[in-house]
């Protein structure tokens, strides 16, 4: 079922608990716009990752609960659905660590991506071809063993996985993390065009801010369980606060580690 | 000089042969390896609940052998569908080692049922392949090779053959090849984890029933199968806990080992060492190449 609101994923007040005591989300509230990319940005333990799993609805396997407020995906509420069931309803999560069938080959960990579809052989070999025009590097590498690709490609071979299920929209939990910056860039081209070519709606959960805003519509910054900031990508780019806490940018200039540190000694000092 | 090695042969084959029939059991315990990554201590239950079960149904109700054959295999994945349900998806987050336990809990209860149904004495299984030499390879060869030996090789190696067809060509092998290496990855993409654990668990419950069919012609249907099938643990071993070929040539190895061990060495212990030989070689084996050899190593990129 598809609706004709704006917004293809619309989370509400949504409070999350591991094992019924931890609370890990206290008031989350974001939404993704079809066809947009959203970031979710913020430190290690913010809650980006339980965040997306809530919407994934792979909480439950990991004795999460989603405990108040709502989910809605495409218009319908989530609540009754698992795993798989979004899978076939066009919602895929590509989740953090890369997690490759790592004794596959590259090739057949795409394949897995269709195991939701119902596809002939045919039907198969044709989406592979597509899905190579994206990622060309995994079409020279798919005949070896996924384990033994550098981190990049497994990045590569995740989210082509992801595509082969045909996802209307994807979450993807830190994709570019441990990467060289070469390949965050290069990572980061091929989310945009698929964004773009696909038309696939993203969600994105990153600690690397600057780069994740420049290719991103629109930003929520979670600290603790709580959206503390969102906006445009752009004016959180421009934002003091987020320059300073996430950026590494103060009103003085560049500020980096070393300056850090001084201030820190100088405080002490003075204290 | 010909006479003897006449006679090795004739060792090495039929343990070889013999050994078939540890592959048939281990095979079972690899397909659910594979899947649940864990032991399944239930196997040996398995083994003797399948192979009562169709007993019962040709003696007890004289429903003609194919027709038993199929109702026991239907049986079997009735079992696999209760054992998803009641056994392995309340305990899905639990840790291997929590299913692992329940496995050992899942053999009492077949055993007791396989029981409770059929009665506990000893039947007598009869394929139509007796357990004598041939005569063809008897005269032509001068080797006496059992002929339920060969039909069990025979067997094996049909299974083999389907079972690695299934895994590497079919859409259904690859969910079960990408739920092995990680089940919350293949659950992220939308592979149905229960459909693949009640298929893996159904398929073991067939493979039970043909081994338990092979080693009850030979030893009579008894509750000794269940402590019979735990020699599949030093094939285990040996192959590899992960790998069908793995199960099959760790069969072998057991089967020959054991054999010319016990006639060539055995004199000087008195004999009777081929129950606990293969244990020892499986000892050899966890010291020095714990991942069997076929198993599947742990990979780890530096």
């Amino acid at each position: 079922m598809s609706n004709n609101s704006v917004n293809i994923l619309d989370i509400k007040n949504i409070e999350v608990m591991y094992d019924n005591v931890i609370l890990a989300l206290h008031d989350v509230s974001l939404k993704v716009p079809k066809g947009k990319v959203v970031a979710l940005l913020g430190a290690n333990g913010a809650g980006k990752s339980t965040t997306l799993k809530a919407v994934s609805t792979m909480l439950a396997s990991e004795r999460g609960k989603v405990t108040k407020g709502s989910i809605d995906y495409d218009g319908n509420s989530i609540e009754k659905q698992n795993p798989s069931q979004m899978v076939g309803l066009g919602m895929v999560q590509v989740l953090e660590g890369r997690r490759c069938f790592g004794h596959l080959t590259v090739e057949e960990n795409i394949i897995s991506g269709a195991y939701s579809r119902k596809l002939s052989k045919g039907d198969i070999d044709q989406e592979l071809e597509k899905i190579y025009t994206y990622f060309l590097r995994l079409k020279e590498r798919r005949k070896s063993q996924a384990a033994f690709t550098s981190g990049g490609e497994q990045q590569m071979i995740a989210v082509a996985r992801a595509m082969m299920a045909k996802p209307k929209m994807l979450l993807l939990d830190e994709p570019t993390m441990g990467l060289a910056p070469q390949l965050v860039a290069e990572i980061f081209n091929i989310v945009k065009e698929l964004n773009q070519k696909e038309g696939v709606s993203i969600l994105l959960a990153e600690q690397n801010t600057n780069i994740a805003l420049k290719n991103s519509d629109y930003g929520y910054i979670i600290e603790t369980g709580k959206v503390m900031l969102e906006g445009t990508a752009q004016s959180l780019l421009n934002n003091d606060k987020v320059k300073e806490l996430y950026l590494g940018i103060s009103k003085k200039g560049r500020k980096n580690f070393r300056d850090v540190l001084k201030e820190e000694s100088l405080n002490k000092k003075i204290n | 000089m010909a006479n003897e090695l006449l006679f090795f042969m004739e060792v090495l084959v039929g343990g070889l042969l013999a050994g078939t029939m540890y592959s048939l059991v281990a095979l079972g315990f690899v397909l659910i390896f594979k899947a649940s990554a864990t032991f399944n201590f239930s196997q040996g239950a398995m083994v003797f609940f399948s192979v009562l079960a169709f007993c019962g149904f040709m003696q007890d109700f004289n429903i003609p052998f194919v027709l038993a054959f199929i109702l026991a295999a239907l049986l079997m994945v009735v079992v696999g569908l209760c054992t998803e349900r009641l056994v392995l998806r309340p305990l899905m987050n639990a840790s291997e080692d929590t299913v692992l336990m329940a496995t050992i809990g899942l053999g009492y209860v077949l055993e007791g049922l396989a029981q409770a149904a059929w009665g506990v004495e000893v039947r007598r299984l009869d394929l139509g392949i007796g357990d004598f030499p041939v005569p063809w390879i008897a005269d032509n060869l001068k080797l006496f090779i059992s002929a339920l030996d060969i039909t069990a090789g025979l067997v094996a190696a049909i299974m083999i053959i389907g079972l690695f067809l299934l895994f590497k060509y079919t859409k259904i092998g690859l969910g079960l090849r990408a739920v092995a290496d990680d089940a919350g990855a293949a659950s992220s993409i939308g592979i149905p984890l229960k459909h693949i654990m009640l298929l893996v668990w159904s398929a073991a419950g067939v493979v039970a029933l043909v081994a338990g069919c092979m080693w009850g012609a030979r030893a009579g249907v008894q509750f000794a199968l269940v402590d019979l099938a735990l020699k599949a643990l030093p094939v285990l071993i040996i192959g590899g806990f992960s790998s069908i070929p793995g199960a099959i040539i760790g069969g072998l190895i057991i089967g020959a080992v054991e054999k010319i061990l016990e006639v060539y060495i055995g004199p000087f212990f008195g004999g009777a060492i081929e129950g606990w030989a293969p244990y020892v070689l499986a000892i050899f084996f966890l010291l020095y190449r714990p991942e069997g050899l076929f198993g599947e190593k742990i990979i780890r990129r530096v």
